[in-house]
């Protein structure tokens, strides 16, 4: 009787209390791709390039270790480090999304694109992975551990699905609106981190080593040129104004900061 | 009789309950959302999940698990498969039965059947996803449920460890699993695998049924993946072909034969997974692929009931009855040597249970409580008395990381409180059982870094433990193995400290515990404790019995004797 009077007084209290006993990560927020109302898929003649350079200006914090915990001849083999802000020479900017914003018309998906993600060494590669709405992504497991894989969707359905060490391909079903970048995490191994964008048009692209991106084949014209950047957010309030002319070559290079 | 009219009674309630009941959910969905339903909501639930179902109510902050944010429509309790919605049914389910092991309480007595079948319509408002779904949630079938067996608990066993459940729930499902303390929920929040021995703390119940449906459907917006058909290694094989493929896949080298047939066996597999990603996506299966798909779903869940039969066989059927009333803590008397603590004679005794909550009166509190309790059994001879306590703890914790605010170590640990003079009598007044007051109380304090110490102090309040001058007079022996604690302490009856409690066979003593998990943060006050308990070294009958009853006997019998001999004197 007592244990359920104590119980009593303690969700009683739970109830009252107010204090400031812990809270989440405050930077759960993340900024989100601005995507087209529609978009028509159709041939492109005479298209233009847009390419630029990202860079990262400021005081660049030196990259942290990520702490390894458990399955350590697999995982542990090598360092692993913090990826949510990787700089390169001369300040290159990796893993940033530059993307048109306004695009309407334009070329379809190029299908022969490889849509994976492998899990090697408990790391995800690539880091940034864009995905057609619709497209299988298929998760490659390297490693001889298990891991889950779980995204965290919103919009679409949230996947949370093993793919144990016997498996090495894992197809994921295709998403049915565009969405993103949403974060990617293996509870497994709870240092895992990667995010997907799954978008509606094929003008998304991901910066390199050297920071650099390319979009081709755009339709002649003016467009706002996004990006969107895990550490660094995004210009979505403004992006960039970029004219390409047919068979032409723009460039645009973006300067971030954190945020 | 008493027990006669209570039976009575619960028999006429649950047949008008059960009448009520049936009546109500024939409809077999919430009626239409209503101001009935939003002012039941919002008089009742909005504390907790907020007037706009986002689950950040006033009372929000130090619940965890957080109350669920309806605007998410994520559901951890569900009969749909992975990614559906629940059903009407599963959402009154939970308002009736509530979320043990959480904040969530049922509400089956304080509120109607209609006004939980209103909420359901009212919280249903909170996820525009309810809209549009035009076809009802898929529900996970139940068919073909395979009957437990200890041949069916040993198959679920392996299936255990290849599907990776060790990863978080433990090489024996305590929750100890090496991926257990880094685990975060949908939100960002810190969760705890469910101890499977511990079905009382399941959150959907504890039955076959529900662990089949949690393992599934998964559970969503905390870390448990669903394990929908192709996580199953080799799906789309029969078992036959999956043995098959396993030899083949073993061999060093193929032969040409073999080669193509295990090609076979992989486009097979590939099919399977095509057909059930087509099935996720929404496109409609021809009836061969559905034959297909059905055919390959009949494999995984014949291993999911076997791996619900081994989650079954982890716990006891009901959660054990706390150690209250007639059931006190009671040692039992040896002649010899008290036992060690890996002697197979503790294996004989029943172990006494004692319930444990989170510390909420002193500051730093502990709201979310990591241990849930204390099994103890206890032998004494005439010098010595030994005690094993035992607790599931999903970490071990030794003080390596160090408190925030108190800058003290953070580790596991056990203490055990008496008051320092047995009160005379059921109503002379204890101490108070937050470590005492006025009246003080003497305890055995134990933590994870020194295993075989246990420090005897004395306490005046919670927060003025005082280390006794006089130690020694305890020996103890811990051991941490797969999510448990097993701790063992042997003290003489009789000491020369005034300041230890004296013992006595045939006298109730009170007993209380507290205990800290150093991973969940808990140092200090912020703790699980319990209240007064009772412990009793359980007297000897005494070895008179053998003296007096024959003595009688034989005295009657001589007096028999006399008197007939009287009689017949007197007669003849």
């Amino acid at each position: 009787m007592k244990t359920y009077l104590l119980a009593g007084v303690a969700l009683l209290l739970a109830c009252c209390y107010v204090g400031n006993a812990f809270a989440a990560d405050s930077d759960a927020e993340v900024e989100m791709l601005v995507f087209p109302k529609s978009y028509a898929a159709g041939s492109v003649s005479g298209g233009g390039t847009i390419s630029g350079v990202v860079t990262f200006e400021g005081d660049l914090p030196e990259m942290k270790v990520l702490e390894i915990t458990k399955d350590q001849a697999v995982c542990g083999a090598t360092d692993k480090y913090d990826e949510s802000l990787v700089v390169g020479e001369g300040n290159a900017l990796k893993n940033t999304i530059v993307y048109l914003i306004d695009v309407s018309k334009g070329k379809d998906f190029d299908k022969a694109t490889k849509l994976e993600i492998d899990q090697k060494g408990c790391k995800f590669s690539p880091h940034v992975q864009i995905v057609p709405v619709g497209a299988r992504l298929t998760m490659l497991n390297t490693d001889k551990v298990n891991h889950n894989v779980h995204i965290f969707s919103s919009i679409n359905k949230p996947v949370n699905k093993q793919q144990t060490k016997n498996r090495r391909k894992m197809p994921l079903a295709g998403v049915k609106k565009a969405e993103g970048p949403v974060s990617v995490k293996c509870d497994i191994h709870g240092w895992m981190s990667a995010w997907i964008a799954y978008v509606p048009h094929p003008y998304f692209a991901v910066t390199n080593e050297k920071g650099e991106f390319t979009l081709e084949d755009v339709p002649a014209g003016t467009y706002k040129l996004g990006y969107w950047h895990e550490a660094c957010g995004t210009n979505s309030s403004s992006p960039a104004s970029v004219t390409v002319e047919a068979g032409g070559a723009a460039t645009q290079n973006f300067t971030l900061k954190l945020k | 009789m008493r027990t006669r009219n209570v039976t009575l009674l619960m028999l006429i309630f649950g047949i008008v309950v059960g009448t009520f009941h049936c009546a109500v959910t024939h409809a077999q969905n919430a009626p239409e959302a209503s101001e009935k339903g939003k002012e039941v909501y919002e008089q009742s639930c909005a504390h907790c999940h907020g007037t706009e179902g986002r689950g950040d109510g006033s009372a929000a902050e130090n619940l965890l698990p957080k109350p669920r944010d309806f605007t998410r429509g994520l559901y951890k309790i569900r009969s749909t498969e992975s990614g559906q919605l629940p059903t009407d049914q599963d959402l009154f389910d939970i308002i009736t039965i509530g979320m043990p092991g959480s904040s969530m309480p049922g509400w089956e007595t304080s509120l109607s059947a209609a006004d939980r079948w209103e909420v359901v319509a009212y919280i249903k408002t909170f996820y525009d996803g309810f809209k549009e779904s035009e076809a009802p949630p898929r529900q996970i079938s139940l068919e073909g449920k395979i009957a437990y067996s200890e041949e069916s608990v040993e198959t679920g066993k392996g299936l255990y460890v290849e599907l990776g459940c060790v990863e978080c729930h433990g090489n024996v499902g305590r929750g100890d699993g090496t991926s257990a303390p880094t685990l975060t929920d949908e939100w960002g929040f810190q969760t705890w695998p469910a101890n499977l021995a511990q079905s009382w703390n399941f959150r959907g119940g504890a039955d076959t049924e529900a662990i089949f449906k949690r393992f599934i459907g998964g559970i969503a917006g905390s870390p448990m993946p669903a394990f929908e058909g192709d996580s199953f290694l080799h799906f789309g094989l029969t078992s036959e072909e999956s043995k098959r493929l396993t030899e083949l896949e073993n061999k060093d080298e193929m032969t040409e034969a073999e080669e193509a047939e295990s090609e076979q066996f992989y486009e097979k597999m590939d099919e399977a997974v095509n057909i059930a990603l087509n099935r996720v996506e929404g496109i409609e299966l021809t009836a061969a692929e559905q034959q297909t798909y059905d055919d390959a779903m009949q494999v995984v869940y014949e291993k999911s009931w076997h791996l619900a039969n081994y989650v079954k066989s982890l716990a006891p059927e009901e959660r054990p009855e706390p150690a209250i009333g007639k059931n006190v803590l009671r040692s039992q008397y040896v002649q010899d040597e008290l036992p060690g603590m890996e002697d197979a004679a503790w294996e004989t005794l029943q172990s006494s249970h004692f319930p444990l909550v989170g510390q909420v009166v002193i500051e730093p509190r502990q709201f979310n409580p990591t241990i849930d309790s204390v099994n103890i059994k206890s032998f004494y001879n005439d010098t010595e008395v030994a005690f094993l306590f035992i607790w599931d703890d999903r970490t071990h914790t030794t003080g390596d990381e160090t408190d925030e605010t108190t800058g003290k170590p953070l580790e596991d640990a056990l203490a055990i409180q008496f008051p320092v003079k047995v009160p005379q009598g059921p109503t002379a007044p204890k101490p108070y059982f937050l470590w005492g007051g006025r009246l003080p109380v003497y305890l055995w304090h134990w933590k994870a870094s020194a295993p075989e110490q246990v420090v005897e102090l004395t306490a005046k309040g919670i927060n003025s433990a005082e280390v006794q001058d006089a130690q020694g007079a305890l020996q103890a022996q811990g051991a941490y193995t797969d999510g448990q604690y097993k701790l063992w302490v042997k003290r003489a009856l009789k000491t020369d400290d005034k300041k230890d409690l004296q013992l006595e066979p045939g006298v109730f003593v009170p007993i209380a515990f507290s205990a800290w998990d150093g991973a969940n943060g808990d140092v200090d006050t912020k703790r699980v404790m319990s209240s007064w308990y009772t412990f009793v070294l359980e007297p000897v009958p005494s070895s008179r019995r053998f003296v007096y009853p024959p003595l009688i006997a034989v005295l009657s019998l001589g007096l028999l004797f006399g008197l007939r001999a009287v009689v017949q004197r007197r007669n003849s």
